[in-house]
Parts: C-alpha cells; structure tokens; sequence
C-alpha cells in the first residue's frame, strides 16, 4: 500500500501538495546523482564519498524544508507552527520520499526501455565485484594508507559509477554498508588490544524495513501506559530514547481547542504521544470512509471495459464449430400442429367459442328436491333459538295496564339496558300515524346477528313440568290416625324455669319432670296437678326416667355427680312400693358386711349411698355418687340395669348399673370421641352408643363391636331405639334426623331436614307406628313411622302433624319429648317452664 | 389392567378447540374466521367444564366445536377467499402501475365467492330453511330502508344490495298475496311484525314465518354497528331467501325470478310492480315465451304497453282471445289496476296498462289449499286507501287477505261534485282507510251516494288476526279520530295469558256478528259482582252502627240460632241497652247470616290451610334434588303470577278510576241540565 501510494500520485495529476511538491524533488534527484557523481570523482574516496553524499542530501533537505515551508505559507499553512519535532519528523519523511521516488523512478526507467541497464546493475558479476571491494575494503583496514591511494582502485571505482549510474546502486550500497566497513575502528575500552568498529549514524533509506513505516517510536504494541513514569516514550530505530513531548495542561488542551480553528482536524498519535494534524489527503480518505466510498480518491468505480475480442477490430472472423444447423431449427413442430388442428377444428365445429364469457351457474335453481334427508340428530348440533314473539307490551296501542307508572318507568331507567327486562318502553299512540321510527332497530337486529354468531351455544333442559309431581306420593295423615294434634294438658312449674327432662310412668299414671330448680315432680297425667316432689338442691336435674318394670315404681334423676333412685311411695299400692323397697334395698344388706373387703382393692366406678332415714321418707331411695354430670340415664327394659352419660367424666363417662346388686361398672375403658348417648337393645344384649358422628353397635355378651354407623351428621343430640330393634332415629343439632335401617346398611336409610334449629330430642312409641322430633324451633314434629315384617320392604315415612305451642326463650325450645307408654299421647317439655300433654 | 388414559386425549380436551387455536390451523384472518363463522354457521359452545375443555387452563377462551373446524379446512370457500386474497393484490399492483387494460382483464376474473352449496348444507330440506326464515326476511326489510351510507366514512352499503333486498322482500310479499299466507299482523313501536304459513313440503304441514318490518322512516343507525357483520349475514340471508323464493314460486307453477315491470317500479310501487308469469309444461328456458293466466284480459294495446315496459316479457298472447275478452278488459282494469298519485293524468294513463298481476292470478290458483275463505275474509271488498297510510303495508295486507286496493281515484269531471271522490272505482268502494281525523260532513261529501265505511288501519290489522269483520261503525272506535281500541298481540295469550277482560274491552256494539253468549253472559256476570261490591260498600257503612249494639249473648244466639233461651237472653240484654226490637231482628239476622258464611268460609280456609300443611308436610320427605328443582320451579311460576296480578290490578284500577270519571261527568251533567 505504501510503495503504491506515491506511485498512483505521481499519475494521478491531482492538486495535492505533496503530489506537487514530489514533482519538484523528482527533478532535484537527479541533480543530486549528478552531483554525487562530481563529487565522487572529486573525492575518489570510497568511504569518505558515502559521508559526503549523506550531507549532501542532508543540504538538499533542509533545501526542501525552506520550500516546504514556502508552499504551507501560499496554501495558507496548515501547519504554520511547527516545532522541532515536526521538522525532524518531516526530515525523515522526505528520506522515505527519496527513496519511494527512487523507486518510481526506476520503475518510470524500466518503462522507457532502461531494462538492459538495470540488469546490468545487478548482475551477479557485479556482486562479486562488490565482495571482493569488500574484501579489499577489510584489507584496507589493515592497510588503509595504501588502499586509499592504490589509483587503480580509483579507477576501478570511478568507472564503475560512471557505468552504472542506477539508483538500485544506492540500495546495495546502503545494503552492504555493514560488509563495507565504513566504521571507523578504534581501540576497544573493554578489552585491551582490540579494536572496535564505530559507526556512523544509521540512516534509514530506501529498502529498511523500517523506512515503509512512519512511526519512529519502536516499542510496538503495547500499552503505552507503561511509560507513563518515564520520561520517555519508547526508542527510535536506532535505540535512542524517543522524550516524551511536552504537553500542556487541560486548559491549554482547551485553550488550542477554542483558538486553533483547525484543532478540529488533528488526532492522537498515541506511540508519539501528542496531537497530530492530519494533512487533507488524510481528511479526505476520512470522509470517503463516511461515505462508505473507496478511500482512495483516485480509484474508478467505473472503468470503461477494455474490449479484448468485440469492438472494430476485434471481431472474430471464424465460427466456434463446424456443425451444420439441426433441421428442426427450421420445421414447425409436429405435434404442436396437431395440437393446434385440434383446437383449431373444435373452433369450426363451435365447441369451443374463443372470447365466450363465462359460463355462469344460474343464480337460483332448484336446490331442494323430495329426497332430501334430515339432519341427522347429533348431540353437538344446537341450532340457534328463535326470538320469542312479540308480546302486546310491544303494540303502537296497547292496553292502559301495560304502560309503566311513574314508578315502574323510574326503576326501568335505573336499571342497566342488560338487566331490563323489557329493552323498550311501552308506549300508547292515539293513531298509527303518529307511531315514530323506532331507534334501536339496527342495534337490535345487529345483536341478533352478533349472537347467532359469537354466542356460545349449550344445551339446557328445560323442565317442563308440574312442580307438584315432584312432592311425593302419600298416605294422607288422616288415614294414619290416632296420632297427637291438640296440646291437652299443660303442667306448669312454678319458677317458670327450663324443664331438662320429663317421663311418663310405665303404666301411664303420671309424668316426671326435672327442672333446672333442681326440683324433680311428679304429676298427674289426666288432670296437671302436682302430686310429688324432690327438692333435690343439687343444681338442674339432667335426666329423669321411670324404670319401665311396670311391678315397681321407680324413678331415676341425675344431677350433678348424683344419680337419685326415688319412689313415690305414698302414691303407689302398698304391693307396688313393698316390691320396689325390696328390689331396690336388699343389695345394702349384703353389701354393708362386704364394703369393707372391697374398699381398699379398687376404687369404684360409682359409690351407692344409702340416703338418711329422713330422706328415705321423703322417697329417696338409693343415691349412685358417679363422676361427672350424668346428662343422659336410659333403662333396660327389664328394670334392673341403667345406664348413664356423662359426658365431662372422661373413661367413665358410661356407666352401667345394676339396682339389685348395687353395681356399677364402666363397660368401655376408653371410649372413641364424646359419648352423647347410650341405649340397650330392645330384645338383644346389645348395647348402642352414639358419638358426636358415629353409632357402635356392641354385643355385652361377646363384648366386642358389631356394627358402626356412619351419620354424615356433625353432632348427634339424640337416639332412640326402635321397638322392633332394627330400625333407629338420630337427632343432631345440626338439624337433621337421620332413619337408620340396621340390616340394610350403615349409612342412613333417610335424612330428613325439616326443623329450622337443632333437634333435641328423638323418640319411638312403644306401640304405634309413630315418632316424634323435637327442636330449639319450638316445634315438634309428629311422623307415622311403619316398619314393616317384610324385609324387602323399606319402612314408610309419613310426617302428620307439626306441635306448636312451646315458647322459645333463649334459643331453646322444646327440649324433651316422651310418649304415653300405651296411648298415643305425647308429653313434651320445654325451655319457657311448661310440661305439655299432647293428645 | 386398562389401558392408561392420557390427559388432553379425550373427551372434552378433544373435543373442543379454541378460536386462537382454530385460526392457527386454518391459517386464516380473523376477519376471514368470522365470515366463514357467520356463512357455515359455527358457533362457539360453552363447554360443561371450560378447565377440562381448554387442556387446564382457565383462561377466558371462546370454544368451537374442533370437528367443524375440521370440516372448515376443506372448505371451498376458504380456497375462494385466498383466490380473492391474490386478485386484490393483483388488481391493486396493476392499478398502481397504470395497467388498465389488465386491471379490466382481471377484474372480469374476478373469483366469485357463490354460496348455494352452503344453503344445501346448512338447510338440507326445505323444512329447516324455513324455519330459520325469520331473521333473514327481518334483516332483508331493514336493508331495504337503510342508506348507502349508513355510518359515514365507514363500510357502505352498496345499492344493488339494497335494491336486492327490497326485490327479495316485495317477491316474498307477493307470493303471500298470491297464495294467501298471511295469518297474522302485529303493529308494534317497532315496526311491523307479519307472519306467514309457509308449506313446509310434507303432506301440507306448514311452518310458520315471522318477520318484522320497521316503520318507513330512515333508520337510525348507531356508530358502533359493524356493517361488515351485517353484510356477511346479508350475503348468506339473500343466497337462501331466493332459494326459497324459488322453491315457493316453483311450486305455485310460476316464473322466477317473476319479470318486474320497470316502470312500476321507477313509480316506487312495492307488491304491484311484479308480473307473475306461469311457467310451461316443457318449458327448457326459464321466462321465455311466458303465458300469462289471464292472458285472455289483456288487449292488444296492453300487450303492447307490456312489451314497452316489461322488456323480458314475451309477446305470444293469442289475439283471439283479445278480441273476446275485450268486453272484460273495463272491468279488469277497474279491479286491479292500482291508481297512484302524483303523475301528469296522461303519463299515468298511458303507463297505466292492465298487468296482469297477482290478483289476476288470485282465479287461477283459486284450487289452492290456503285460499280457504277462512283466511279471505277481505274478498267481497275494496279499499282506498287514503294518502297517509303505507300502501307498502296496507296493500299487502288487505290483498294478502284477499282484498281489493284502490290507493288513488281520480277527482270528478263533475264540477258540482268537486270535493267527491268518485269515478267508477268510486263505486266499488266499500271501506276507507284513513288515518286521520276528519268530520261527519266531510266523509258525507266526500262519499256521496256511496256507503262507505270509513276505518283506521288498526281495523284491518284487528280483522286479520281474529278473521273475522269486525263492526267499524261509531262507537267502535275505529272510526276516523275515533279512540281504538288496545291492539293487542296475536301471539300474546297462545295458551299462556288468558284475558277476558280483553274481550270485553272489545266494542260492546258489536251487534252484528261479534259478540258470542258466552262474552255477554260473562259481562253479565261482572256486572253482578260490581253490584255485589257495591252493596258491600254500602254495607261498610252501616256495619258501624250496628258493630255497637252487638252483645256477647247476641253473638251466643247468632252461632245457635235455634236455641230459644240464647235469643231470649239477648232480646233481655238488646232491651236493656234500649234497642228496638226490629233493630235487634235485623242485627240478629245478619249475625246469622254472616255465622252461616263464616263457618263455610272457615271451613274452606281450614281446608286450604291442612292442605298447605299437607303440601308442606309432604315435601319433607323431597330429596334434596328435588327440593332445590321445587323451590326453584314454584319460584318462577310466583314471578309469573305475580306479573299477571300486577297486571290485573293495574288494570283494575285504571278501570275504576274511568267509572269513577264517567260518573262524576254525568253528574255533572246533569246537574246542568
């Protein structure tokens, strides 16, 4: 790129400065050869003759300077202040220069036709000539007074520069300066005796290495912050240090910024360290570069195509080959004829008419015909709906009923378009000629189109059918009597305090009550009086029941941590309360020798306590002293065992009692969840209990479970037992009653929702087919419950009668309920104090 | 073991696709999608489980049915829409380089998108094409009214669609007339409801047809109303109803298209300018040559005139017949040719050529099942109809009904009868349909000798929907400026609202053949409950007075009154408070009287309430399913109870409030007598 440069300049006739002024120094080489000549022949000393060209050149340099300088001053300087570096830097240019113009001119000399001598030149005669001068030359070291004035040398010498008067000469002769011997010997400072040779200053010329490159600083590339703490930059050729320039601060950086116009053009020599104005030449390749243009400007995008074998003249005069052309060039293709007859003879016959438009299908034909099939069905195809018919709400003249009110029309306005339920208002014209257009017809019919085509479709049955088909068939509850309707008799306590619990006598005589006084009574059924009572002052009685031994007369009442065995002694038959005395007492008798041998063995589930002489007058018979607060007391129905709840007594929370041998066991040693109520099977040894969700059916004898039921209710309240044994109700306070049929499984066989609070108490008659449920509502709730003998046959549920009467007060209602033990009589108590009888 | 079943495999992960998904397999434009929707008719579904559906994601999607997306791909429209797709590219390259002789050449190719084959696919008998005739023959009667430019600066409606719409309309109009399918005619605010009985084709069933037609205003038209949509729709709706059309006149052995006479038609005529021409037994092209039915009416000038006007009409009408006929040409003219005002007496004359037209064609098809007379109640009438009423509706509903229309009569030369229309139409005239107010004196004049029933629209209206004349004298209220009667809905009240009161309103005058025994013993009846209402009004007020006197031992005496030491007890304590004796008889007597009611109505209410009981008690033992559907369905059955009940209230109380006023103005006029 370097050697081509000047070379291309020196074609080019461009304005370019250096272009010019390379034109100037072509002319002064050649002085210079001739002067070198001169001066060789004056000199006629080989080593001497080298040392005077170089200042010769020198002189011509500084020469060019001053001319330089002239020329910066007519193109308006754009380096007006240069210092010395520049000028030194500038010196060393133009040696390259020279050398590149030595270059060129040869180059313009082998074109003039001056080969031969150029071979001439470098000849391999030549060379050996010039080692065998070189040879001489290190003789003449040895001797260098004769070599200098052998004259044959000279002559040698001088004819052969005169001979060959080439610049190449310049090269080999820089080239072998070394083999020369130009140095001038002295005596070595190191080693005595020795000579050294000392050289003159390398000059870099024509055919160094490093004359092709611009930059002086040797240190290649490497980041020049390693000088940073030199004050040097690096080493020129020749291993001189390169100083660092001197550089201004930031404000003179500036200062030349603002008042250099040209500061703008100059760019960092970072090997150099300083600010290097860029010549135009060099601007101007930076802009063509800009422009994505060929940086050099003297490069022909469009070169005119030399013509090498077209054009006048160039013509080629002989065919490629010698073939004859095929004859098909010149015969139509056959079967394109045949081809085109065809067409040609369905144009004459008329089938084919050219330009005919298109035949066009008719627009309408018939499309339909009798053997069209139906669509056959398919899930997937939902046609859309119809739009309903207009209604007469919709008419110019509708009847005055159908026009809104004042308050009608308010609401209508006040409502979304999407929540109205008629999309216009009705309006009444006195005549059709005075109905306007109406304003929503596009709208509307635009939202039918959009919904027959952006409206998901589904497919929804539509039940079209009487509601009342869905209430079952029944058994009317006047076919299902006698059942209780009308409260007949109320029993009313005295404080108005809740009545936990009520019982009727086994022979339907009289009703027990226990009430939250702590005051359990006993009533006359037929006519409401109070006829007996235990002031207990124990707290709320839980529980009363009769003992259903219809022999005795028994009354059992828990309260807190105290199960009472009471007997209304005065009111029953002399028989009755002898049969009673002495089911009840014996187990004293024979306990009191044996008390003092169990004590100390094991602790009891229950104390039985025989009550003082004054409370035995009174009817309290027996006193069980158990853990917790028995809630719940059910009898066997033989009458020698009950078995109580305590719900707050942990593993004890069942007991099972035996009244003639004053025993109390604890059936279970740890009970699965909360036990809330107990019951014996009506004819089995079996023994029901009910957690919060579940009921186990155990077998006493076997002692092991037989059966559990799965309620799916939250919270049992109540459980009772059918006479039958098979069949079994639940209440829960999560207001749901639940008919459990034991043989056929263990989940429910109905769930009936119909009380609005929690049921509290559930109960069977012993002899109808009825039953009955009582809630927090204040209802209760009378069903014909029939089981029948055939096991195929699921039990029939009829509900009769709904009881009201019972206030709610507090949030409770009715809280017990207990049939007549013969009658279809029900006696129920509740939380506003009142004992009902319902017949 | 069974095979593993993999999710999004089956069921409805398979079953369903979305749109996003849709049109990636279609490679198609939404816009493209939705014509292609609107012209197949698919739809999106809601699936039962929309997670399942879109393979667990519960992002809001718009699901198709992936199987009609399927058959969409081979769809031919589709090919049509991307042929249409490089013919607009092309067209707009050429157009762009000024190459107007290709761009003719390309727009002669221009691919045509034709939609017979989805008619026949969509509607595979022509059962199911007229079933789902009701929105088309809507949308079409819209389109006729609607502006080239419907919304400005966007999509416009191009007017050979628009006279399109209004060719398919009027066609379907006069197949009505022709074949007397009109069966019913609302007049609502929203323009007018019709519904036609079309033969479905299998053994004489018919489907009904209901469209409606808005009032002849220019539309108002919303800006967010996307035409683009519409016109889609438009397309589908016009390729089907001129299928139909053509099954329709096909099967009443007549030409169509039926030839339109030009002129008419520059006349704004909407049914009249239709020829209907009857096709030929061996016909090979259709409307060639055709014969008219009555061919034997038309005069030679007539045939002429046709010619002029009607150039596809043929001209092979035998002029023997002419000759033959040209006694009956006066009378044709006069019967049906339809006057119109506004034209220079001479142009209307000479354009005024007898067509035959579909009343001409009325005796020809006269075997036809549905020119029952049942649904030609109009036929022994004509009509003139008076300037401000739309002959566009009247006309058709009267001829469809079997009457005769008369929409101009030319004024009297007879100077001293100026005012008079008359002529010999005039003669014919039986009804008058006016909607304006106008007097007694002005309709004698205008009438002449003539006896003329003058009527509001709203009675033609009325009389086709009960098929039935009904009286439309004065007091009728259907006389001009008369207060009509409610219009009421004819499909109102199909088996869903029962309103007798309704019938009442109708016009007690109906003396002639209207009023059947059972309206007149029900108004019996109503009277006698008003009465009876009355009377206990005026009992409220005595009962006051008597309320005092009343004593425990008389109450004893009224619940038993055959025990004699009751009533003597309450005689002694009646004495005592010093109430006369009579006075005791008659609060005695009412006691018992109403003690005798009470335990009736007691008891009635008693059983009523044990039974709400039962009802109640019985539902107890409903499932919970069952429950839930009770609740629901006696749910809805209350709302629509309810709104009958407001409804008769409201009614109720409108009514008393009439008597009220009507009373107070005959007090008051009488008290100024």
């Amino acid at each position: 790129m370097k050697k081509q440069r000047p070379a291309t300049n020196a074609v080019a006739s461009s304005s370019s400065t250096s272009a010019s002024g390379l034109g100037k120094k072509r002319s002064r080489k050649q002085q210079v050869a001739e002067e070198s000549e001169e001066d060789d022949e004056l000199s006629g000393v080989v080593g001497s003759g080298k040392q005077v060209d170089n200042e010769q050149v020198d002189e011509i340099d500084l020469e060019e300077d001053e001319e330089d300088d002239e020329f910066e001053i007519d193109t308006g300087s754009s380096n007006g202040d240069l210092d010395d570096f520049v000028v030194a830097d500038e010196d060393e240019d133009d040696v390259e220069d020279d050398g590149d113009l030595a270059d060129s001119e040869s180059e313009e000399d082998s074109q003039a036709g001056l080969d031969l001598d150029d071979e001439e030149g470098y000849n391999s005669s030549d060379i050996d000539a010039l080692d065998s001068e070189a040879e001489e030359d290190e003789d003449g070291v040895l001797t260098p007074a004769t070599s200098l004035g052998s004259s044959s040398d000279l002559d040698k010498l001088i004819k052969k520069h005169t001979s060959k008067p080439s610049e190449s000469e310049w090269g080999t002769d820089k080239f072998s300066s070394a083999k020369e011997g130009s140095g001038r010997l002295r005596k070595s400072r190191f080693v005595e005796g020795s000579w050294v040779r000392e050289y003159e200053e390398f000059e870099a010329g024509y055919g160094s290495e490093s004359s092709t490159e611009e930059n002086t600083n040797t240190i290649g590339n490497i980041p020049i912050e390693w000088y940073d703490d030199l004050p040097h930059i690096g080493y020129s050729v020749d291993g001189k240090r390169i100083m660092r320039p001197a550089k201004g601060d930031e404000l003179d950086k500036f200062l030349a910024t603002v008042e250099d116009p040209d500061s703008w053009t100059t760019a960092e020599d970072k090997l150099l360290q300083k600010q290097v104005q860029l010549s135009d030449k060099e601007l101007d390749i930076i802009r063509r570069l800009e422009r994505a243009e060929n940086p050099d400007a003297g490069f022909d995008n469009y070169q005119s195509t030399i013509e090498w074998f077209t054009g006048k003249g160039n013509e080629m005069v002989m065919p490629l080959t010698n073939r004859p052309e095929p004859k098909s060039r010149f015969v139509p293709s056959k079967w394109e004829h045949k081809k085109v007859m065809k067409i040609v003879k369905a144009i004459r016959e008329g089938r084919i008419i050219p330009n005919r438009p298109p035949v066009e299908k008719p627009k309408v034909y018939a499309i339909w015909s009798k053997e069209d099939q139906e669509r056959t069905p398919h899930a997937m195809y939902m046609p859309a709906p119809q739009l309903p018919p207009p209604k007469t709400v919709e008419s110019y003249n509708p009847p005055e009923e159908y026009l809104f009110d004042e308050q009608e029309k308010a609401e209508w306005e006040a409502q979304e378009k999407e929540d109205r339920k008629l999309d216009f208002e009705p309006k009444k014209y006195a005549s059709l000629r005075t109905v306007p257009g109406y304003e929503g017809f596009v709208q509307e019919r635009f939202e039918r189109c959009l919904d027959l085509y952006l409206a998901p479709r589904t497919k929804k049955v539509k039940m079209n059918i009487d509601p009342e088909s869905l209430v079952p068939k029944l058994p009317s509850p006047k076919e299902l009597r006698p059942f209780p309707t009308t409260s007949a008799v109320q029993y009313r306590h005295p404080a108005s305090s809740r009545v936990r619990c009520v019982s009727v006598d086994p022979r339907g005589e009289w009703v027990a009550s226990g009430s939250e006084d702590g005051v359990v009574r006993v009533w006359d059924l037929g006519n409401g009086r109070e006829v007996w009572k235990w002031p207990l002052k124990m707290g709320a009685v839980q529980s009363v029941e009769w003992c259903p031994n219809r022999d005795e007369s028994v009354l059992a009442a828990t309260v807190s941590g105290r199960v009472y065995l009471l007997s209304p002694l005065a009111l029953v038959s002399p028989t009755v309360a002898q049969t009673t005395l002495t089911h009840l007492n014996t187990a004293f008798a024979s306990s009191s020798a044996s008390t003092a041998q169990n004590e100390p063995r094991k602790a009891p589930d229950a104390k039985w306590v025989r009550p003082t002489e004054d409370e035995r007058d009174r009817g309290i018979l027996v006193i069980v002293e158990v853990a917790g607060t028995p809630k719940h007391i059910t009898w066997h129905r033989k009458g020698d065992y009950f078995s109580t709840v305590a719900v707050d007594a942990a593993n004890k929370s069942v007991l099972v009692h035996q009244v003639s041998k004053h025993q109390t066991q604890s059936p279970f040693k740890r009970t699965k969840g909360s036990v809330q109520r107990v019951a014996f099977h009506p004819t089995k040894p079996h023994f029901f209990v009910a957690t919060q969700r579940y009921v186990r059916l155990y077998d006493l004898v076997g002692q092991q479970l037989l059966k559990t039921l799965m309620s799916g209710l939250k919270w049992i309240s109540s459980m009772d037992i059918h006479p039958g044994g098979d069949n079994l109700i639940i209440g829960s306070y999560d207001k749901k009653l639940c008919w459990f049929d034991l043989d056929l499984s263990s989940k429910p066989y109905k769930t009936l929702r119909y009380h609005t609070k929690a049921l509290r108490s559930v109960i069977y008659h012993r002899t109808y087919p009825l039953f009955a449920s009582a809630s927090d509502d204040g209802t209760i709730q009378i069903f014909h419950g029939t089981v029948y003998s055939d096991l195929m046959q699921n039990p029939l549920i009829v509900p009769l009668k709904v009881l009201r009467g019972h206030n709610i007060k507090d949030g409770l209602g009715v809280l017990d309920v207990k049939w007549h033990p013969t009658k279809p009589w029900l006696v129920s108590s509740g939380a506003d104090g009142e004992v009902r009888m319902w017949t | 073991m069974a095979k593993i079943k993999k999710r999004g495999e089956s069921g409805a992960a398979k079953n369903y696709i979305t749109r996003t998904q849709a049109l990636k397999k279609l490679q198609i434009s939404l816009s493209d999608f939705r014509r292609l929707c609107i012209l197949k008719g698919i739809y999106p579904r809601e699936p039962t489980n929309k997670k399942k559906a879109n393979k667990g994601s519960s992002a809001p999607a718009s699901f198709y049915y992936s199987k009609d997306i399927m058959y969409l791909l081979h769809e031919p429209l589709l090919n049509t829409f991307r042929q249409h797709k490089t013919f607009a590219k092309k067209l707009a390259r050429a157009l762009g380089r000024g190459e107007w002789a290709l761009a003719k050449g390309l727009e002669d190719r221009k691919p045509d998108a034709r939609l017979d084959h989805l008619i026949k696919e969509r509607y595979p008998t022509f059962k199911a094409a007229t079933m789902e005739l009701n929105d088309p023959l809507s949308l079409l009667s819209l389109f006729e009214r609607l502006p080239k430019d419907p919304v400005p600066g966007r999509t416009q409606v191009p007017v050979e669609v628009t006279a399109e719409c209004a060719r398919l309309v009027n066609e379907w109009k006069v197949w009505a007339i022709r074949t007397h399918a009109l069966r019913k005619v609302f007049l609502s605010i929203k323009g007018i409801y019709y519904e036609c009985e079309v033969p479905s084709g299998e053994s004489g069933s018919t489907v009904p047809v209901r469209w409606l037609e808005p009032y002849e205003f220019t539309q108002h038209v919303p800006s967010d109303v996307d035409f683009r949509i519409l016109l889609t729709f438009l397309d589908l709706y016009r390729t089907l109803t001129s299928f139909v059309l053509y099954k329709l006149y096909t099967d009443e052995n007549l030409v169509y298209p039926p030839p339109m006479d030009v002129q008419l038609d520059q006349r704004g005529e909407g049914v009249g300018k239709f020829k209907l021409v009857e096709r030929e037994a061996d016909e090979d092209r259709d409307g060639e040559q055709p014969k008219t039915a009555d061919g034997k009416r038309i005069t030679k000038k007539d045939v002429k005139r046709g010619i002029k006007s009607v150039q596809r009409a043929g001209d092979a009408v035998d002029e023997d017949e002419d000759e033959e006929m040209v006694d009956a040409t006066e009378e044709a003219v006069e019967e049906e040719f339809v006057h119109h005002p506004g034209k220079n007496e001479d142009g209307a004359d000479a354009a005024s050529g007898p067509l035959p037209t579909y009343t001409s064609l009325l005796v020809s098809s006269s075997n036809s099942e549905n020119t029952t007379p049942a649904f030609q109640i109009f036929s022994p009438y004509t009509f003139y109809l008076s300037r401000e009423t739309s002959s566009r509706t009247w006309e058709f509903i009267i001829r469809a009904f079997g009457g005769k229309v008369v929409t101009h009569l030319e004024p009297t030369t007879d100077a001293t009868q100026s005012n008079s229309l008359a002529g010999p139409e005039g003669d014919k005239i039986t009804h008058v349909i006016i909607d304006r107010p106008m007097g007694k004196s002005k309709m004698r004049e205008l009438q002449g000798q003539r006896k003329w029933a003058w009527v509001q629209p709203q009675w033609v209206a009325d009389c086709a929907n009960r098929r039935e004349i009904l009286p439309s004298g004065q007091g009728s209220g259907y006389e001009p400026g008369g207060a009509l009667p409610p219009h009421l809905s004819p499909w109102d009240g199909e088996g869903e609202v029962y309103r007798p009161w309704l019938e009442q309103d109708k016009p007690e005058a109906s003396q002639v053949e209207a009023a059947a025994e059972g309206d007149d013993v029900e108004m019996a009846d109503d009277d006698e409950e008003e009465e009876e209402e009355d009377e206990d009004e005026d009992e409220e007020t005595v009962k006051p007075e008597t309320k005092t006197t009343i004593t425990p031992a008389l109450l004893a005496a009224s619940r038993d009154p055959t025990n004699e030491t009751l009533i003597h007890q309450a005689e002694l304590e009646a004495e005592s408070l010093g109430i006369s004796h009579d006075a005791f008889k008659k609060s005695l007597d009412k006691l018992v009287k109403e003690h005798k009611e009470t335990p009736q109505g007691s008891a009635a209410e008693k059983a009523k309430k044990v039974a709400v009981a039962d009802e109640d008690m019985r539902k107890i033992m409903m499932t919970g399913k069952k429950q839930r559907l009770y609740t629901k369905m006696t749910y809805s059955n209350n709302e629509k109870k309810a709104e009958q009940d407001k409804l008769e209230q409201k009614r109720q109380a409108i009514e008393k409030r009439k008597k009220k006023e009507a009373k107070s103005k005959l007090a008051q006029a009488a008290a100024a007598a």
